[in-house]
């Protein structure tokens, strides 16, 4: 009897460590999820105290609206583009580097710098380099290359798709970086004996031992390039005109600027429900990769 | 990871290959520098070689006046001393309550912690980005907006998810056995905690600190829509006033950014084998 309230007593120990951060995960995550959800469905600005009512009208308004459209086509054309560039490039530098190359710390430090700097002033630093440092690069090579990338609403995809990869490959690489030493050295031993060359072995081994990383990078990059907002702020500030609006960028305009709340907490709903799609198609896609190997 | 970096290279041979992967690593490498050398070099500027000289030249006459103008500007004293304050105190905080809640699921089979668990790990494919807006409004609510508290409350909600995902992924390293001994010799949960778990996760602890300080440490967003009063401001914040504020003079923006950037390269360089570990736990584990 002592023994089991005893036990009683460890386990509501053990549920009073776990509570804080779940009192604060509750409230600081988990409601303002719902609530953004319940918000959705109204016309509120953010002022009044009742909730006007208005059911699905602010996700009829997404489908119609052609700045939400322009948003969303511009953060799903920069979070393909980044998980293509950033895997590519993460992969060939880390295989670079796990290689016989000299000076491995110094790249590795290098290529990780600029993930440092925060993306607001990323952001910054680039529209600095192509509005002004590197035009005058054609003076020099006497060419006529356009650097000026964030002038135009044709280019600035491709603008942000450099400054943006130039901050993270680096930090995709220490990933792939990691997997690649944790592969046993055997294998390749063993495929040497037996005659493989080096790019079969690259294939045939590295590539399918690569799996857990290759889940990790590409949902990572995927969710992280969807949540596109400070890397704006501070460059194109969404333009020009419309053309670099990202979905988080236009949610805060609506909803902080213009306070369409209800409008605004549509479009958040939204992009959670993206994300939450996406990843899960990601991950069960990929683990069933991961399991045929 | 230092160790294995050395003992990869001695294994493989140094060829012709070798030799053009490295050029071609090199070129690449100066392509990641340029912009910061850039911040550099315009950072001892002056205001005069903004208009004049070729931007690609190096300055004539290096100065710390850019410098010295930033550090003003940017209210330094203040910006500074809130970044560093709300960042430590959210990680250590963070910290504590992941590695507590990582450590009852851990030794606990009943349904409560294992509903825990994946309540937590539910938040890790929703960036707080994505939920700025209810945040904001809940934070609002609750009058949290223009508090210190309330910035560092809301770092701490939106880090529990990766705070507890890391620390769980390491709880099944440390053995069982001293905690055990611990409890019979009558020590309480909480004691066995801090005196007994703690300091065997430590590893992990500096993992999670180090990670986060960063994620805090840069961020816009939250700081700029819980701390938007002049003396709670961050530096990010601050940083992107002055960049909106001064559109010609450049050469004070590009000085602050080596402000705010040096002290965070410094902790990087320091602490990069804790940093480096955090990032590839999720990746060697699968």
């Amino acid at each position: 009897m002592r023994k089991r309230s005893l036990k009683l007593q460890s386990q509501a120990q053990y549920v009073s460590l776990v509570l804080p951060g779940m009192i604060l995960f509750t409230v600081g995550v988990i409601i303002p999820m719902f609530m953004g959800l319940r918000y959705s469905f109204t016309s509120w600005d953010g002022f009044t105290k009742n909730l006007p009512w208005n059911g699905l009208d602010n996700y009829i308004k997404i489908l119609h609206d052609p700045d939400v459209l322009n948003a969303w086509w511009f953060t799903i054309k920069f979070t393909f583009w980044n998980t293509i560039i950033q895997n590519v490039f993460a992969l060939l530098l880390a295989v670079a580097i796990d290689g016989a190359i000299k000076g491995k710390k110094l790249y590795r430090t290098i290529f990780f710098i600029p993930c440092l700097i925060s993306p607001v002033v990323a952001g910054f630093i680039w529209m600095r380099l192509y509005g002004t440092v590197l035009p005058a690069l054609n003076g020099i090579l006497k060419t006529n290359i356009n650097f000026m990338l964030f002038g135009s609403g044709s280019t600035v995809l491709k603008g942000f798709l450099i400054a943006n990869n130039w901050q993270w490959i680096g930090y995709w690489m220490l990933i792939y970086i990691a997997a690649l030493q944790s592969i046993p050295g055997d294998l390749y031993e063993a495929a040497r004996v037996d005659g493989a060359s080096s790019i079969l072995q690259f294939f045939k081994i590295t590539i399918p031992m690569l799996a857990p990383a290759f889940t990790i990078c590409i949902v990572g990059i995927t969710v992280g390039s969807l949540k596109v907002y400070d890397l704006l702020v501070a460059s194109t500030g969404g333009g020009p005109g419309r053309a670099s609006n990202s979905i988080i960028y236009l949610t805060y305009n609506n909803a902080i600027n213009d306070r369409q709340y209800g409008y605004g907490s549509a479009m958040s709903t939204s992009l959670i429900v993206v994300l939450l799609i996406v990843a899960a198609v990601q991950i069960s896609w990929l683990r069933k990769k991961e399991v045929q190997i | 990871m230092k160790d294995k970096l050395i003992t990869s290279e001695t294994k493989k041979k140094y060829t012709l290959g070798t030799f053009c992967v490295q050029i071609l690593m090199s070129i690449v490498g100066l392509f990641f520098l340029i912009p910061i050398f850039m911040v550099f070099s315009y950072s001892f500027k002056t205001k005069l070689e903004l208009y004049i000289g070729n931007p690609l030249a190096l300055p004539k006459s290096p100065s710390w006046a850019n410098y010295v103008t930033a550090f003003q500007k940017l209210n330094m004293g203040t910006t500074f001393f809130n970044t560093l304050f709300y960042t430590a105190v959210s990680v250590v905080i963070l910290a504590l309550f992941s590695g507590a809640t990582a450590w009852a699921i851990a030794r606990n089979r009943s349904k409560f912690f294992k509903f825990s668990y994946f309540y937590f790990i539910v938040g890790i494919l929703i960036p707080y980005q994505a939920l700025f807006l209810p945040i904001y409004i809940m934070g609002y609510t609750l009058h949290l907006t223009n508090t210190y508290y309330g910035i560092i409350l809301m770092y701490i909600a939106t880090g529990m998810s990766f705070g507890v995902f890391l620390m769980t992924s390491f709880m099944n390293t440390i053995p069982i056995e001293i905690e055990e001994a611990a409890r019979i010799d009558g020590c309480s949960i909480y004691q066995t905690y801090f005196r007994i778990v703690l300091p065997l996760i430590k590893p992990a602890m500096a993992t999670l600190v180090i990670m986060q300080s960063f994620t805090i440490w840069n961020d816009y967003l939250m700081a700029s829509l819980f701390a938007s009063d002049n003396n709670l401001q961050t530096l990010t914040v601050n940083l992107q006033m002055l960049f909106s504020q001064e559109t010609n003079d450049y050469t004070t923006a590009m000085a602050a950014i080596v402000i705010s950037f040096v002290p965070i390269c410094i902790l990087f360089i320091a602490l990069q084998k804790y940093f480096i570990k955090g990032m590839t736990v999720g990746a060697v584990k699968g």
